[in-house]
């Protein structure tokens, strides 16, 4: 039962995901006409929204990994650090993704060079895309897991940055709709709702593969080692 | 010019950029999965030559099947 509960993350989140979707696509209302230039676009955001939240997760995991690696020499942290990059990179790419369409349809470009809050994200996808591709062409390592922990833990300021961008220097991607401090938002309800169900069912499903992936890495690691046993390496 | 006329000429409705995003998204969730399955495969193949290499028939790996097949006679022979 216990191994089970990774795939039991996956599955409801899975579920959660499509509800969103459905609900987002079908039972969320439209926004007014008048404050976009392309309303229907603006549905995107159910899925944006949430898995920007969840890439920012997969980063704070990458973080704690790459800390307990580097300071700890922790097996586990090796794990978080793998776990967490490829979340990062697969959420990274959605946010990013969704971002660039939104944009292209609702201020005609799909990025804006100048907005402080898209580039910053866009490093931290970046990063996380040379951390996958580095750890697959690297041979394992000591000297390896330092130096891409230390860019796990380096690349970590980006993700502050990102979050008080819109705050500091709004200069096109809109600011936060719930919790923007101010006590207004611009979120109806219904909309809040679905936003909610996205996000939460976006935080299981990369729990589920976190812990999933952290499996098979561990298994991964049994396996090298009974090979090198086997070898006669050690 | 050309590019603000190739702008205009590729112009898309709001929902054909639902479609996009959403397709986009579901494909990076669809690969990301992948990837996990490649993982998991390559794992099984590497299990499997180790087995080898110590002597275990892949067939047999399950001993409390192979035992049970043992004590019970087939149906055929009955």
């Amino acid at each position: 039962m216990r191994r089970q509960i990774p795939e039991m993350f996956l599955g409801v989140g899975f579920v959660g995901i499509m509800t969103t979707l459905f609900l987002g696509l079908n039972w969320a209302p439209s926004v007014s006409i008048d404050a976009f230039e392309s309303p229907a676009a603006q549905r995107i955001f159910y899925w944006h929204v949430p898995s920007a939240w969840a890439a920012f997760i997969a980063f704070g995991v990458l973080f704690t990994g790459s800390a307990l690696w580097f300071f700890k020499r922790s097996p586990f942290g090796w794990r978080l650090h793998v776990a967490g990059t490829e979340a990062g990179l697969a959420c990274g790419l959605m946010t990013v993704w969704s971002g660039c369409v939104w944009g292209a349809a609702e201020w005609g470009t799909p990025w804006d060079w100048t907005d402080v809050r898209l580039n910053t994200f866009g490093l931290l996808t970046l990063l996380a895309l040379f951390l996958v591709l580095g750890r697959q062409s690297q041979p394992d390592g000591v000297e390896t897991r330092d130096t891409f922990s230390s860019f796990g833990l380096y690349g970590f300021v980006l993700v502050p940055l990102t979050y008080i961008a819109t705050r500091i220097w709004q200069i096109r991607h809109p600011g936060p709709v719930i919790g923007a401090g101010d006590g207004g938002g611009s979120l109806q309800s219904s909309m809040a709702l679905v936003l909610l169900i996205g996000a939460l069912s976006f935080t299981l499903f990369i729990i589920g593969h976190m812990m999933i992936s952290m499996r098979i890495t561990h298994l991964e690691q049994r396996l090298e080692h009974a090979q090198k046993s086997l070898d006669g390496g050690n | 010019m050309l590019k603000n006329h190739l702008m205009e000429e590729i112009k898309m409705e709001g929902t054909n950029y639902l479609t996009v995003a959403y397709l986009g998204m579901i494909t990076a969730l669809a690969i990301w999965t992948w990837t996990v399955v490649v993982r998991s495969r390559s794992i099984e193949t590497r299990l499997e030559a180790v087995e080898l290499s110590i002597g275990i028939d892949v067939a047999q790996a399950d001993d409390i099947a192979t035992q049970s097949n043992v004590d019970t006679p087939d149906e055929a022979t009955l």
